[in-house]
């Protein structure tokens, strides 16, 4: 044991003594693994934020389909689905998006319904129900200086303004579903997009039993072959998809870079200098075994590896979870420039994070051991001559 | 007296095959007693320094046999050898050879690194050989800072901290001056009053021509003459 730890010690104090190239490429090594831990951590969170904002989702929704396009629903569909077994409720919902010029954001506009319910508890203010009201996200609140009480002008379909007063704000935690969010009444929806009274946006269908909910889709394809019905586990296999392909280009825009850093870590990493090759001459030449020159250079590539494992991982958290992916945010959250300030929340995959760990730990490991154990199977002579 | 190292028909080729071949050791037999202070006397490129690192197991001959202690030790292991080098030898080189950026007490340890002795244990005998050469104020010092003399106290001190029972020494006045020189002429007859055995590789008449040497042995084109 004392043997191993005496070896270690030594080790440390090697590194030291080539401090400027060791310190080089644990900065090469950490920037590596700060690059690639932030997509794994950046894409691994958008993907528990979708889920979590789809847990309180319904678990199907109905759209009808015109020309390969969302198209508005007549409220007779509605009918004809309540009459499917299993089905419980069918609520019509209204929304759409609006274009505010003012500040040049993107809002989601929705009509007050039955599901919206439980954003009561994330808010403040509240639902009166009163025409001429609304409740808006923390976005917009913050882009138009708007309060409780605010006036918020909206230009409608017939380009006239309609006066919004904001009896609600969303709080700042639930960004992540608010933030662009305005609510109306179901008669402000229809008088500002002009919408006919017998048509919907949507439908939500509530079905009994969950199991039940891919055949109940099913079956209101085949009554209503012009819908589609989307299920809340279909939305969830779409974000995956999303999030892995936006991380996939990320990837290959810094595949380059990536690789270049590797080239360049790589070529200091396995380089045996003709000191050090002189070094491990010596240490055979007084005694050390193969195996003890092994160890040494195991201890070092261990040391550097797991510094810069940690240091890029580290880097890489504070990066996604303080700054906000700063650097990467851009193309992997695609969402609308009212996304100012937005905070994920920290999960973290430990797979991914094993599996960083095995794709880069190990090899530079196995990088540096190598050239050591060529110069350290060779008489101690023939290395001290050079 | 008892043969400690012989060596019977060795001979040593490097690049075997290529043209570039060359045999720095040719048909040698020699043996070495226990206490003897022997010289391997010839100029450059005459084979002292091949014969020198088959003597302490840091090559192995082409041909022939390596008996140490009545063991042939020229077919054994890469580990068992390592074990014979740590055990039985101390080097002193020409170039010191030590390590530059580590301190005077680390190169002095540094062969009782991997072994189970205890970093105080280490410490005292490296303590006890610094005092007894004289560079115990140098300790600390790195030794890329000291003087020829004393790096080569520090190569010393560094052969002797396993307690040897045979110093190899190649061309170890090489780059001193006379009177460091003859101190270490000085150190090395401490040692054969110690009962060490001594080997030196050189063609320096500073070396050879003192009566602490027990037998010189000519070498010419990797032969013994």
């Amino acid at each position: 044991m004392i043997k191993h730890l005496k070896i270690l010690e030594f080790a440390i104090s090697s590194l030291w003594r080539r401090k400027f190239k060791n310190l080089g490429i644990i900065f090469v090594f950490s920037l590596i693994i700060f690059v690639l831990s932030s997509i794994l951590l950046l894409t691994y969170s958008f993907k528990k934020e979708a889920i979590a904002v789809l847990e309180g989702a319904p678990e199907l929704i109905v759209q009808r389909i015109s020309a390969g396009r969302h198209a508005l629903m007549p409220v007779e569909y509605m009918k004809k689905v309540e009459k499917i077994p299993g089905v419980g409720a069918v609520i019509p919902r209204l929304w759409g998006y609006y274009y505010d010029i003012s500040t040049g954001g993107n809002y989601t506009v929705m009509a007050e319904y039955s599901g919206l319910k439980d954003l009561v508890n994330i808010m403040e203010g509240g639902f009166t129900g009163e025409k001429g009201t609304c409740i808006i996200g923390k976005g917009i609140s913050d882009a138009r200086f708007a309060g409780i009480g605010s006036i918020i002008p909206i230009i409608g379909a017939d380009g006239k303004v309609r006066k919004l007063k904001t009896a609600g704000i969303f709080t700042d935690e639930s960004r992540i579903i608010t933030n662009d969010l305005i609510i109306v009444t179901p008669d402000d929806f229809r008088d500002i997009f002009n919408l006919p009274d017998n048509m919907v946006t949507d439908i939500v269908v509530q079905v009994y039993n969950p199991t039940e909910v891919d055949n109940v889709a099913r079956k209101i394809k085949k009554i209503l072959p012009d819908t589609r019905p989307i299920t809340k586990n279909e939305i969830l296999r779409t974000y995956d998809t999303l999030f892995d392909w936006r991380s996939g280009m990320v990837l290959t825009m810094f595949l380059g870079a990536i690789l270049a850093f590797i080239i360049l870590a790589w070529d200091k990493a396995t380089g045996l200098s003709a000191e050090e090759r002189h070094e491990i001459g010596i240490l055979k030449a007084i005694g050390w075994e193969t195996s003890d020159v092994m160890e040494l250079k195991f201890w070092e590539g261990l040391v550097i590896s797991s510094l810069s494992f940690l240091t890029g991982l580290i880097g890489g958290y504070v990066h996604i979870f303080f700054f906000g992916a700063s650097v990467f945010s851009p193309a992997l959250k695609g969402w609308s420039v009212i996304f100012p300030e937005f905070h994920l929340m920290p999960y973290i995959n430990p797979y991914q994070i094993v599996v960083l760990l095995f794709m880069t730990v190990i090899p530079y490991m196995a990088a540096t051991i190598v050239p050591s154990w060529k110069a350290a199977i060779t008489d101690p002579d023939v290395v001290m001559r050079g | 007296m008892e043969a400690i190292i012989r060596i019977e028909k060795a001979s040593k080729c490097i690049n075997r095959g290529r043209p570039n071949e060359i045999w720095p050791v040719k048909d040698v037999s020699l043996q070495i007693l226990r206490g003897e202070v022997v010289v391997l006397k010839g100029p450059s490129g005459s084979g002292k320094t091949s014969l020198l690192s088959l003597i302490g197991c840091m090559s192995r001959p082409t041909e022939g046999r390596i008996l140490i202690h009545g063991r042939d030790v020229a077919k054994l292991p890469e580990r068992f050898l390592t074990d014979i080098r740590r055990r039985l030898f101390g080097f002193i080189f020409q170039q010191f050879n030590l390590i530059q950026g580590i301190t005077v007490r680390e190169n002095i340890m540094l062969p009782l690194y991997p072994t189970e002795r205890s970093f105080r244990d280490m410490k005292d005998r490296a303590e006890e050989l610094m005092e007894s050469l004289g560079i115990i104020e140098r300790q600390h010092f790195r030794v890329k800072g000291l003087s020829g003399g004393e790096q080569q106290r520090v190569a010393i001190a560094r052969a002797l901290i396993n307690d040897p029972e045979v110093v190899l020494a190649d061309e170890p006045t090489a780059h001193l001056d006379t009177k460091l020189s003859k101190d270490l002429i000085e150190i090395l007859r401490k040692l054969k009053g110690e009962g060490k055995t001594i080997v030196i590789a050189t063609h320096d008449p500073l070396v050879y021509e003192q009566d602490i040497i027990d037998r010189i042995i000519e070498m010419r084109d990797g032969r013994i003459r």
